[in-house]
């Protein structure tokens, strides 16, 4: 056993005296665990590698390579000592003087003031940049070259246990980042290779496969109460203002040149989901996911209004602009939008929206937007009503008209002059928007992903040279065309459709179909349109792509444009060519599934819907009917658990396997007692023999043969041959006896 | 007696510090993943009790042996199933016992050996034995405190002395030895008595006058040699400090049970005290009742 948990013995400083102390002293790590360890500091880290700077990660590397190196010298070390004395090796002194060479050397190798003025030189580092990376990522760079460094001074238990935790904390933080479904399993599986080399210090000598079973089956256990606290402990409010992750934006952004949004849709990762909760969900033309407004133009590039000036009609004014759902009468359509964390603070609609239900934290704007007020750094959901055909802003303010016409005069100077043609061949302003519309349509334009690159993003230059573009190319040209003719207008970006994951076409009772799925918007899914503002209808959607291309608009992305996209990027021709085999699609829009419910039920689980669904189970909430609600549960679940773990591990009572003879026996016996011939137990089975042949003896010779065959394999030593021959002997024999035992019956009656 | 260990108390108080990142960051995985470390505390500790019941403890009270020689103290474990971790020391901090750890106790019948150490004679109480474990996760200290009456006698540690010097002082003892030897009216190669012959036998000790008279073939027989019979005095023992003297005596049991000697043993100048002297006898079980008396005195 000593030989092969060679164990290190480190001596500690720990000077208490007490008996407790000397065990601290007594320090053991396996070389197993030693490794197990090591690898765990590696995946601790590895999950939230990407949040570290470079730096960081190069020294943490160093330092793990180094703890390594150390570990292999040790092995070494022990192997050449353990050569020297082969015939000591079992005697527990001998290995003891063997694990004193490595201790020894690893201790020379790491002083404690090198490693001491290592890290102090690695904190001068993170505060230095800490005012780059923000307060938290310091944090965690802190966290993580601690845990690294720690790793070098493992010489009580009390340090082993320490870094255990770290590493523990280092899971829970890499938490705040991303929370989706595949991470938190990543955590998970983390979480249970780090108790199991917690465990592996307890019971070295099982295999790492049966510990890491006993951790599973640990955790399991506590997954019950686990899921009860989840459920019932009340939702505290933040105790204090915490520094939140400043992780690079994702999704759109405020400033749209022409060719933006193209880079945007090269990624497939999951901007939101939509949940209609079983009405109908709208044809895809009408997944206008509006994110953003985009009312500046500089001639270059497309800006959001600027917040003060709007500000400026704050109060009264602002709550007219915004949608009044009272005098309308157009039908609702209510939905819930799950955001996944964009680190923005836009929201997306299916304008015009109200917030139904829980509205804190977000905003109506007047553009009819939704905006969080804070920024979204981990996944968010929130309640809509749409009404899709009810019109936008009646009315327009002068001062709004006047930023949705006003242009840098001279930056197009073609498209200006386009534009006074058009106003002067049609007054009508639908008309003369449907004659841009046309020119499009019926021209040599394209629609693509990789659109030639325009000198000073001129919309002139697109518009009449190159004639190739992505949605923002062609939503930009109309808007300017539509100012410079005089007709307010505006860029709006957001997403367009969504994938479907679903069931469709349920029917319920009622006879209505029912869409028991959600919808799923990517990155892809990015769009740019624009708006024009007509008298007595307000603000008009008009999508100067569907004029181009309209398969985009009308059911999705074209295959030529997702042959373009998968020859751009990896990940999406990797997706591209799943979504072509059917199997794994659909194993992908059941992990999506999966994904989403995770979302829902976990990440979106707030306080409101803890509320609700107290209410649901136990009636109205009162104080203390939430504390006995508490106590109660916990209460029972501890005990489910307990009673549990107390039926597992209940002695267990081997069922004897009875050998074939004995059951033969057995049988005869059983018949005998049928007859009303029972043997007592305290009998012998030769006096029972010679009891049956005084009293029946027809039965004699038969189940004297019986008996004596049943002695012999009980108490004669047989080889397996032998038993087997006169198990089969026996069977003869015992079909005998029932012969005639029946026979005798016959006689009898 | 189960009781979170000082590692138990800290997981919860790092439980603790995960619920309030949790908290702050308005983090549902966060809480989620504090609830499962919660839970897991409450299961270890179950486990940990399930880990450490139904042991059974068997050991011997009374070891002896010779001052600074190690007694080991033998503690037979039977478990119904596998347990891990199983700890064990003699609860007086006192005797400074260092942990015997059993790492896996298997299904049936295994051993844990406390070792103690005495450096000085006499008979101790070594109070009761700590038994512990802190599987699974060391969150929680299981702990029985078994009362086996274990005790050490512990001989006086043997000196060694010149033989002829004792053999200087027997032969002072002569007066002594003479009429103990009278009273017992045993002296050595005494005829004691007849057998019937034995083939092969030494026709030298039949007995011919038997034969003679027709009697029938018997050889005779003769008790075999006692050696010098001892007395060990303590008294006699060359030194004024009585430590000394008794660790002599020691060696010289040793000595005289290794020859097969018979001796007594004299702790007390009266020879008529029984209590305190030994009569003269040989064998292990002598040895151990000698070297008792002098541990003892």
């Amino acid at each position: 056993m000593m030989l092969f948990n060679k164990k290190k013995k480190l001596v500690s400083q720990n000077t208490s005296g007490n008996v407790n102390g000397k065990t601290m002293s007594n320090f053991y790590l396996s070389r197993q665990n030693s490794w197990l360890l090591c690898l765990c500091q590696c995946l601790n880290i590895a999950v939230v590698a990407l949040e570290l700077s470079t730096w960081m990660l190069i020294i943490i590397a160093l330092s793990l390579a180094w703890q390594a190196l150390l570990l292999q010298q040790n092995r070494a070390t022990a192997n050449t000592s353990r050569g020297k004395h082969p015939g000591t090796v079992q005697s527990n002194l001998a290995s003891k003087r063997h694990s004193h060479g490595p201790s020894k050397q690893l201790a020379t190798n790491i002083s404690p003031v090198v490693l001491g003025i290592f890290a102090l030189l690695g904190c001068v580092a993170i505060a230095l940049t800490a005012k780059q990376v923000g307060i938290l990522l310091s944090m965690v760079h802190l966290l993580c070259f601690s845990y690294a460094l720690k790793g070098f001074e493992l010489r009580t238990r009390r340090d082993f246990y320490q870094l255990l935790l770290l590493g523990l904390f280092i899971l829970a933080s890499a938490l705040i980042f991303r929370q989706d479904l595949v991470f938190s399993l990543i955590i998970l599986s983390l979480l249970i290779i780090n108790l199991t080399v917690l465990l592996q210090f307890f019971s070295s000598e099982n295999a790492f496969a049966t510990n890491l079973k006993v951790v599973v089956v640990l955790l399991g256990q506590s997954a019950l109460l686990a899921v009860v606290l989840f459920l019932v402990f009340p939702r505290l409010s933040p105790f204090w203002q915490v520094p939140f992750a400043k992780s690079a934006k994702t999704g759109l952004s405020d400033t749209v040149k022409p060719g933006d949004i193209a880079n945007l849709t090269r990624s497939t990762k999951l901007a939101f989901r939509a949940d209609f909760g079983g009405q109908k969900i709208p044809n895809y033309a009408q997944l206008y996911w509006r994110a953003m407004v985009l009312e500046n133009y500089d001639g270059r590039q497309w800006r959001r209004q600027n917040k003060v000036t709007q500000n400026k009609a704050d109060g009264s004014g602002t709550k007219s602009l915004i949608f009044d759902a009272s005098n309308t009468e157009v039908l609702p359509l209510t939905y819930q939008v799950f955001v996944e964390a964009s680190f923005q603070k836009y929201l997306f609609a299916l304008a015009p929206a109200v917030v139904t239900g829980n509205a804190s934290g977000i905003t109506a704007q007047t553009d009819y937007t939704i905006q969080s007020s804070t920024i979204i750094s981990q996944a968010k959901s929130y309640r809509l009503t749409s009404y899709l055909t009810a019109p936008l802003a009646l009315e327009l303010s002068p001062q709004s008209r006047q930023i949705n016409l006003s242009y840098p005069q001279g930056s197009n100077p073609r498209l200006e002059q386009l534009a006074l043609q058009l106003q002067h061949n049609y007054v009508d302003v639908q008309a003369r928007a449907q004659a841009v519309l046309t020119l499009i349509n019926q021209q040599n334009y394209s629609y693509t992903l990789q659109p030639p690159l325009l000198v000073n993003n001129s919309l002139d230059q697109f518009f009449f040279d190159s004639q190739a573009g992505f949605c923002v190319h062609y939503a930009s040209a109309f808007t300017f065309l539509m100012r410079a003719s005089g007709i307010p207008a505006r860029l709006v970006t957001g997403y367009l459709g969504g994938e479907y994951n679903g069931v469709t076409n349920e029917v319920n009772s009622a006879g209505k179909i029912v869409n028991k799925g959600h919808l799923s918007i990517y990155q892809y899914d990015a769009h740019a349109w624009s708006e024009i503002w007509v008298a007595g209808k307000g603000w008009l959607r008009i999508d100067p792509t569907g004029a181009v291309d309209p398969q985009r608009v009308n059911i999705g992305w074209s295959n030529q444009l997702l042959q373009e996209q998968a020859e751009l990027n990896n990940t999406f021709f990797n997706l591209y060519r799943m979504k072509n085999i059917a199997w794994l699609n659909t194993l992908r829009l059941q992990f999506d599934a999966l994904d989403y419910q995770w979302t829902r039920w976990v990440i979106g689980f707030t306080s409101q819907q803890q509320y609700d669904l107290l209410k649901h189970w136990f009636g109205k909430m009162v104080p203390w009917k939430l504390a006995l609600i508490i106590a109660v549960t916990l209460v029972l679940s501890m005990l489910m658990l307990m009673l549990l773990l107390h039926w597992l591990n209940r002695p267990k009572v081997k069922k004897q396997a009875f050998a074939q003879w004995q059951i033969i026996y057995h049988k005869a016996i059983d018949r005998l007692a049928k007859q009303g011939m029972e043997k007592p137990l305290a009998m012998t089975v030769n006096d029972f023999a010679k009891k049956i042949r005084q009293q029946y003896p027809e039965l004699a010779l038969v189940f004297t043969q019986l008996s004596a065959s049943y002695n012999r394999l009980c108490y004669q030593t047989l080889s397996i041959s032998e038993q087997e021959k006169q198990t089969v002997t026996m069977q003869q024999q015992y079909h005998h006896f029932i012969q005639v035992l029946k026979n005798s019956d016959k006689k009898h009656l | 007696m189960i009781y979170p260990t000082r590692f138990g108390l800290t997981y919860v108080g790092f439980v603790v510090l995960v619920f309030l990142l949790g908290t702050n960051y308005q983090n549902n995985i966060i809480l989620l993943f504090s609830y499962l470390l919660a839970s897991l505390f409450i299961s270890v500790m179950l486990h940990s009790f399930y880990n450490f019941s139904q042991l059974r403890f068997y050991s011997r009270a009374k070891q002896q042996g010779y001052a600074d020689a190690t007694l080991y103290y033998v503690i037979k474990i039977t478990a119904k199933k596998t347990h891990y971790d199983i700890n064990a020391h003699f609860s007086d901090a006192r005797l400074n016992s260092p942990i015997v750890n059993l790492g896996q106790c298997k299904q049936g019948t295994q051993e844990l050996i406390l070792a103690y150490k005495p450096s000085k004679r006499g008979q101790y109480k070594l109070g009761r034995v700590t038994v512990f474990s802190e599987y699974s996760l060391g969150l929680f200290k299981s702990k029985a405190m078994l009362d086996f009456g274990h005790y050490a006698i512990i001989y006086p540690k043997a000196k060694s002395f010149i033989a002829g010097q004792y053999q200087l002082s027997g032969q002072v003892d002569e007066p002594n030895r003479e009429s103990y030897q009278t009273t017992n009216s045993v002296g050595s190669d005494d005829f004691s008595e007849l057998k019937s012959f034995v083939r092969g036998e030494s026709k030298a000790r039949t007995a011919w006058k038997q034969l003679a008279k027709g009697q029938g073939h018997y050889s005779k027989h003769y008790q075999a040699s006692q050696g010098q019979l001892t007395w060990l005095k303590l008294s006699d023992m060359p030194s004024n400090d009585l430590e000394i003297q008794l660790a002599y005596l020691s060696f010289l049991i040793g000595e005289l049970t290794t020859a097969k000697q018979s001796f007594g043993l004299a702790l007390c100048p009266d020879m008529t005290n029984t209590a305190m002297n030994i009569p003269p006898n040989s064998g292990f079980h002598h040895q151990q009742a000698c070297l008792t008396a002098l541990a003892l005195y």
